[in-house]
């Protein structure tokens, strides 16, 4: 009997000595600490892959190309995208969200990596790598700034306007910041690239990584904006000199992107990556492939549209001009007749902007910008000069220096009755040329009255719901501040754009 | 000395007396403690100790007679045996006695908490259920446990007194035989083997489980053998059949479906003529993709002991098929519990290991609107104009691509699509005890939950879902995925219990240490592309290495492996001390300080306390000729802690206190560093502080039994989502913010109406009751409200949305109400929605029925209902949905949309141009229910027809489960707790079955 007893007290000794800590102070294994994150300057540059990953352009594609006129509902819609392509637009709404949350996130990342990059001092040979993370992460900060000012501020002319919350700093969990002036944004913006482009490498070879052109690119898309046309001017006609404008085949080439000659800057999108699935479909939340925000499967007309190409769009395309061998799947329906014929299952118009690559249909790289757009800034900058007729050194002979390249051969030359005319050819051009890559909502609201156009859908698009035009003035093409936001932070509710 | 006393016997009688001793049980072999032994026509008498055993004086030929309440009264003549078990039978008229404690037994009487005990003979036993957790439905006060799945064994919702947290854990803690088990796993254990559930309610029976009984604990006892028993040889064996239970959505038959196509200009009916349409066959799908299950379950079971030994060995096999096609469990189970004693009694030990395998069928994407992948959406809302017969391959289906080919596409992943659970879970404990002093004794339990499940999922290469997604590029696309996941847990107490009974005073305490360590192991990979020349789920021989193919320079078939280490730990010292005077006053202490692992960074310790009180009214002496048999008033305070205040594992948020980056794949699939984790540096447990007030009281001759309670029970610091500024990077940060309050009142009753004895009709009627009332309090938002969560002052989860108003008799609009309610076409879906006051959980629900027998006949039924249940039909609003025509099945209800001709309806134009503008509560639907959830009948054969065939049992019976439900919630299941459409609906099952024993 006396074992029994020993056994027990044994028990109770092992339980209350050895066992306590063993079980409450547990590490887990994988888990890497805030202070070990970074130490080294390839720390910083993993970093820094980390914070491109923020970027992203495919829930502007979505929504842009939802809400404008770019599409039609597909034959394969089982309910995608309904309310934006409705015109409905609140502070509940998907896209002021995950605009408003993925900006800021991004910006989070990009100040925490320049955080910690002032306490790293790099090895000697590892200066230029070190500036160049360095001068990328203050682009990327000046760019998610822009990003958020292109959808949240009322008007991009006005410095006294309401901005965003312009941050240059990590924040605490409990701070309830309100909107800066567009002025205070602006002028972080353009600090941050100023010390972008001393510190960014000379080398602009590849255009997957933010160079010295695509600050200046950012530079006179924002000018552009600003109405600061003078410096538009300046600064697109320096980077067209430079890359000049992709002949046909290399156009082909580059929605392939086989060909970079008129990328400037774009994100790269390739197998495995973060963006690598189909995403959230028919909803600005997005984050996938850029075809799957029109497509389930493939760019073809078996590839599952659920979202077709608009007919006020397609309308516009030349079958003889490259972009509409770029835009229209070769597998499209096109019904000649469609006004008569009223049958949608007649006329399936199927978009290819984003065929694929690398063996994955549907994913391509997102071009941020290109030289044809700082020609069609260029030609506005002639427009608002009131050089809008010529055959040299006016908005006329930038277009047609344009279509030439498209089509391939020399087009007429554009002949505008006045300012407005002008700047509605700009408009249609830049809706011709820059379809589904998200700029068509932001050119409707800073140009639209100027070309005295909005939101027009061919009626067969919009006879099942009636939102068949929008005009530039809605209140619409300013985002609502995100009731997400509202909940943590209150007193932004005073600051809500007008009209919500 | 001796002589004059040995005269004195020898004077009165010559009959020797003697010592007599023995172990009472119960029916299931249990130890019954406090029974009383009494020698007829004498005063000598006794009762059992907690172990069951007595001892007692008598002589041959007097009579003992053996009482206990609740059991049927025995009586044995003394023989020349020096050793008596008994083995009592329940009386089937009175309530459970013994109350299980948590870490010790006591009597009912002198229990002082709020439980109640369920013997499995009345309610578990024999049911076709593969998870027992789903048969308590309804049988314990207070406790709402809701099945959303029909998927056999899949775990069920449940919750004790409400909920008492909003992103942790809400389910009680299972103790099986001293071990905790993980709470969502019951699959492989074969229900058949329960002796006993206890039900844990109040803070006086919680507290002594820390932080790990917030939820109430559920204590579950297996079968024993008994000392000095026969060996006893039982056979149980059921068949049961299930069918999906009936819809209220009056769908369309083809002829409807194509009418309302060519109308609306959509789908195959625009393209048909009426003769066409008229010829159209009519295809049930819902017919195709369920089916009815039949389940087979067999369990034999050997029983016996000696002087100093018992064993009770089980094996099990069980055979569900689900009702929708491909879904199913298969489990083969193993149960081995022995108990031994030393021959002076001071030492006892007992253990009890459990061996199960199971493989269960599982087809995951339930409730998603994948047309490709929900077998359920198939089920449902395919066209009835697509027959089975329009299914040739995947291949075909590629072009064109049609989301009304729907059924097709399932068909086809029905026949190429495998996912299997494979599942061996080992329980053991060992407990012991020794008997130190005769008032001191130490005492340890360990015990060991193990669990090994093998996943394969596989996506065949030929299916049209590796077609669709890998396309010609990619032509042997398919995928296969197979997962480990193990589970570990050891799980130690080790005591020191006092106990000492002077004059009327009985004290019993108990000093106790608790050690918990988890381990949590996965890894799998995903091996994308597959051979289909060689290609078997499961099978290694069809994979095709990852390879760069230079035309596109893609790289093809890259395969995804991944493996996760988690640990996770407990420690805990506490002290009970039960103090009881004369049978009439009692009083229960309970303090326990607990460590967890999970707060290591910021409060890592908690202290619980709880003390509880009774009063016995019943044994004052001027009750004496009251109407009342027992009666008895409990009060008890205190608190317990959920320290699984995230996600629903031992192992999810283990550490976040801490700031933490993670590497892995980035811009350009370049491996890169990102932030990963913001730490909350004040992490600490949720409490929940529970007062509750109790009578138990049986009258008339015991007739009419029942107690009442009533609570209140408060979690505070409630770990919740708590908004922060997008400026951070997250929109949301969980912290230890806000209350919710549920206060409420369980009741539970049983009348005996008729008491004819065994040779008359015995009719019980039971009725089981819960109220309980939710209140959220110090939200963290600055006007006390927050969206998903509800309001201050308000329900959990309180639904907000826009009032949907009807049909607007003028145009076939939708009408809403703007937030001051007026009418309008035209809502703000921000600014209009308001708190509606209604939400998913019951305000009351409980079960009714009766237990009737005659001369071996019996009679049972249960009855649950639900009140105060509102879910969004979603279902229905698919059905009603005119932008699905064309593409999906159609509710009849369409038929009365608006037209200028019909303008006074429910139904709206098909082209209202707000019909999709907002959310509301359109499909927002009351769900109560009642429902017969159970009911049973059969037969036991009396003993003296058994005689001479060598069976001592003959039993047949017959069950049904959900017969029946009356509801006006229109979907096929109105217990599920989901507001998600396309659900696995649970089924309504009948059985036979018959028991032997030999």
């Amino acid at each position: 009997m006396k074992n029994y007893r020993k056994i027990f007290y044994l028990f109770g000794l092992v339980t209350m000595l050895v066992a306590c800590n063993d079980a409450i102070d547990i590490d887990q294994p994988g888990r890497l600490d805030a202070d070990a994150a970074f130490e080294s300057v390839a720390d910083l540059q993993s970093g820094l892959f980390g914070v491109y990953a923020n970027y992203d352009l495919s829930g502007e594609i979505a929504f842009s190309s939802i809400f404008t006129d770019e599409l039609s509902i597909g034959f394969d819609n089982g309910g995608q995208g309904l309310a934006d392509y409705g015109f409905v637009l609140n502070a509940g709404s998907v896209a002021p969200a995950v605009f408003w949350t993925g900006g800021y996130a991004a910006i989070n990342s990009a100040n925490r990596l320049i955080e910690a990059a002032e306490s790293i001092t790099p090895e000697a040979g590892e200066e230029a790598q070190y500036n160049d993370i360095l001068g990328q992460s203050y682009f990327l900060r000046a760019w998610a700034h822009w990003f958020l000012m292109e959808y949240f501020t009322t008007d991009y002319a006005d410095d006294n306007a309401l901005g965003v919350i312009a941050l240059d700093r990590v924040p605490s969990i409990d701070e309830q910041l309100l909107r800066n002036t567009n002025g205070e944004v602006y002028a972080l913006i353009l600090a941050d690239l100023d010390r972008a482009e001393s510190l960014i490498s000379t080398d602009t070879s590849d255009p997957t990584f933010a160079n010295r052109d695509a600050v200046t690119a950012l530079r006179a898309r924002i000018a552009a904006y600003r109405e600061n046309y003078t410096l538009a001017a300046t600064l697109s006609q320096q980077l067209l000199d430079k890359y000049g404008l992709a002949n046909r085949a290399q156009y082909e080439a580059m929605f392939l992107d086989t060909d970079n000659t008129e990328v400037i800057f774009k994100l790269e999108r390739t197998n495995n990556d973060p963006y690598d699935g189909q995403g959230a479909t028919g909803s600005p939340a997005a984050g996938g492939w850029a075809g799957a925000r029109f497509a389930f499967v493939d760019a073809t007309l078996a590839g599952s549209p659920y979202f077709e190409m608009g007919r006020s769009l397609f309308n516009l395309y030349d079958p003889a001009d490259i972009r509409y061998d770029v835009n229209v799947a070769p597998t499209s329906l096109i019904d000649p007749d469609y006004t008569t014929n009223n049958d949608p299952a007649t006329d399936i118009l199927v978009i290819q902007k984003y065929p694929g690559s690398e063996g994955q249909p549907l994913m391509n790289d997102l071009k941020v910008f290109r030289s044809s757009e700082m020609l069609l800034i260029r030609a506005e900058a002639y427009a608002d000069a009131g050089s809008i007729n010529g055959a040299t050194n006016s908005a006329a002979a930038l277009l047609k220096q344009l279509n030439d390249a498209r089509f391939g051969t020399d087009t007429a030359l554009p002949v505008f009755a006045n300012q407005t005319e002008a700047f509605a050819a700009i408009l249609d051009a830049r809706r011709i040329e820059l379809s589904f890559e998200g700029h068509r909502y932001k050119d409707l609201k800073r140009l639209g009255e100027r070309a005295n156009q909005g939101v027009l859908k061919d009626p067969i698009d919009c006879a099942f719901n009636g939102a068949c035009s929008l005009p530039a003035t809605d209140f619409r093409f300013t985002l609502p501040l995100p009731i997400v936001e509202f909940n943590a932070n209150p007193g932004l509710r005073e600051q809500q754009n007008p009209g919500y | 000395m001796l002589t004059p006393l040995l005269v004195l016997c020898m004077s009165f009688s010559f009959a020797q007396e003697k010592r007599i001793s023995g172990v009472v049980t119960d029916q299931t072999g249990l130890p019954l403690p406090g029974v009383a032994v009494i020698v007829e026509g004498t005063t000598t008498g006794t009762q059992t100790d907690f172990d069951g055993n007595y001892t007692l004086n008598a002589r041959v030929g007097q009579i003992l007679r053996y009482s206990y309440l609740g059991q049927k009264t025995v009586t044995r003549t003394v023989g020349t045996a020096n050793t008596m078990n008994v083995q009592m039978e329940e009386d089937a008229q009175a309530l459970q006695e013994v109350v299980v404690q948590g870490y010790r037994n006591s009597t009912k009487e002198k229990s002082s908490i709020a439980s109640v005990t369920i013997n499995a003979d009345e309610s578990i036993q024999n049911r076709p259920n593969a998870s027992f957790v789903q048969t308590l439905s309804g049988q314990v006060a207070g406790l709402n446990i809701t099945t959303s799945t029909g998927q056999p064994g899949a775990a069920s919702n449940v919750n004790l007194r409400g909920v008492t947290s909003i992103n942790g854990n809400t389910q009680p803690l299972y103790i099986i035989d001293g071990v905790p088990v993980d709470e969502d796993n019951f699959r492989s254990l074969n229900p058949q083997d329960i002796a006993s559930v206890s039900v844990l309610k109040d803070a006086g029976a919680t507290a002594i489980y820390g932080n790990r009984g917030a939820n109430g604990v559920i204590v579950i006892k297996t079968r024993q053998g008994n000392f000095n028993q026969g060996l006893q040889i039982n056979y149980t064996g059921i068949m049961s059949f299930s069918t999906l239970q009936d819809n209220d959505y009056n769908l369309m038959d083809s002829q409807e479906q194509l009418t309302l196509e060519k109308l609306r200009g959509a789908g195959r009916g625009n393209t048909l003529t009426d003769a066409e349409i008229a010829a159209a066959p009519t295809f049930d799908w819902a017919d195709y993709f369920f089916d009815t299950g039949l389940t087979q379950n067999h369990t034999l079971t050997l029983q016996s002991g000696s002087e100093r030994a018992t064993q009770f060995t089980s094996l099990g096999y069980f055979d569900q098929e689900g009702i929708l096609q491909d879904s199913g469990l298969k489990r083969f189970s193993i149960r081995n519990n022995t108990t031994g004693k030393s021959e002076n009694e001071k030492f006892n030990y007992g253990t009890n290991i459990t061996i199960n395998y199971s493989t269960s069928n599982e087809p995951n994407n339930i409730g998603s609107g994948a047309i490709n992948r929900n077998y359920i959406l198939g089920a449902y809302q395919s066209v009835p104009y697509i027959t089975a017969d329009d299914y040739t391959n995947g291949a075909d289906l590629l072009s064109p691509l049609l989301f009304s080919n729907t059924p097709l596409f399932l068909i086809d992943r029905l026949r190429t699509f495998t996912r299997k659970e494979e599942e061996v879970k080992i329980i053991g404990s060992f407990q012991a005890g020794y008997q130190i002093t005769d008032n001191l004794s130490a005492n340890v339990t360990m015990s060991a939950d193990y669990q090994n499940e093998i996943e394969t999922e596989a996506e065949g290469p030929t299916s049209f879902n590796a077609l669709l997604f890998g396309g010609a590029e990619n032509p042997t696309s398919g995928y296969q995925d197979q997962v480990t996941v193990r589970q570990f847990s050891y799980n130690q107490v080790t005591s020191l219990n006092y106990n000492n009974t002077w004059g009327k005073h009985t004290l019993d305490a108990g000093v106790y240490s608790e050690y918990f360590k988890a381990h949590l192991r996965t890894f799998g990979f995903r091996e994308n592309g597959l051979d289909p020349k060689t290609f078997f789920p499961g099978d290694g021989a069809g994979f095709i290495p990852t390879f760069l193919d230079p035309a596109t320079g893609a790289v093809l078939f890259v395969d995804e492996p991944f493996a996760t280490i988690r640990n996770a730990g407990l420690f805990s010292v506490f002290s009970q001390a039960d103090y009881d005077y004369d049978g009439r006053y009692g009083i229960t202490g309970t303090i326990r300080r607990d460590a967890s692992y999970r707060f290591a960074g910021s409060n890592r310790y908690a202290n619980f306390y709880s003390v509880a009180a009774r009063w016995n009214i019943d044994n004052e002496s001027w009750m004496e000729n009251s109407i009342f048999d027992v009666l008895k008033l409990r009060a008890s305070y205190g608190t317990s802690g959920n320290q699984r205040i995230s996600g629903n594992t031992y192992f999810s948020a283990p550490d976040l206190t801490r700031n933490f980056f993670a590497t892995g794949s980035g811009y350009g699939n370049n491996n890169s560093i990102f932030l990963s984790q913001i730490a909350n540096t004040t992490l600490r447990w949720e409490t929940v502080t529970q007062g509750n007030v109790g009578i138990d009281f049986e009258l008339f001759n015991n007739r009419l039994r029942g107690s009442v309670d009533g609570y209140i029970k408060e979690t505070s610091d409630l770990f919740q989502s708590t908004p922060v500024s997008a400026i951070n990077a997250v929109t949301q940060l969980d912290a230890n913010t806000g209350t919710l309050t549920n206060t409420g009142v369980d009741l539970t009753l049983n009348y005996n109406i008729l008491n004819g004895g065994d040779d008359g009709v015995n009719l019980v009627l039971n009725f089981v009751g819960n109220y309980n009332k939710q209140e959220l309090g110090d939200l963290p938002s600055e006007d006390g409200e927050l969206i998903g969560t509800g309001r201050n002052g308000g329900k959990l989860f309180e639904y907000f949305t826009v009032r949907y108003a009807g049909v607007n008799p003028a145009n076939g609009n939708l009408l809403f109400l703007d937030a001051d309610g007026n009418v309008t076409e035209n809502p703000d879906a921000d600014t209009d929605r308001v708190w509606l006051d209604k939400n998913i959980y019951p305000d009351f629900n409980g079960s009714f029925g009766f237990n009737l027998d005659y001369k071996g006949f019996f009679l049972q039924t249960q009855f649950n209902y639900t009140l105060g249940v509102d879910r969004f039909d979603n279902d229905l609003a698919g059905f009603q949905n005119p932008d699905n025509i064309g593409q999906f099945r159609s509710s009849r209800d369409l038929l009365r949309a608006w037209t200028p001709d019909n303008r006074i309806t429910d139904i709206p134009a098909y082209d209202a141009f707000n019909r999709a503008a907002v959310g509301s509560t359109r499909f927002l639907r009351n769900a109560d229910f009642l429902r017969l959830r159970f009911a049973s009948i059969g037969y036991n054969f009396p003993s003296r027809f058994l005689d001479g065939t060598g069976l001592t049992r003959l039993r047949v019976f017959g069950n049904a489960e959900n017969l029946f439900t009356i509801t006006e919630w229109r979907g096929f299941d109105a217990e599920a707790l989901s507001n998600t459409s396309r659900l696995y609906p649970t089924p309504k099952t009948l059985s036979v079955g018959f028991e032997l024993g030999f």
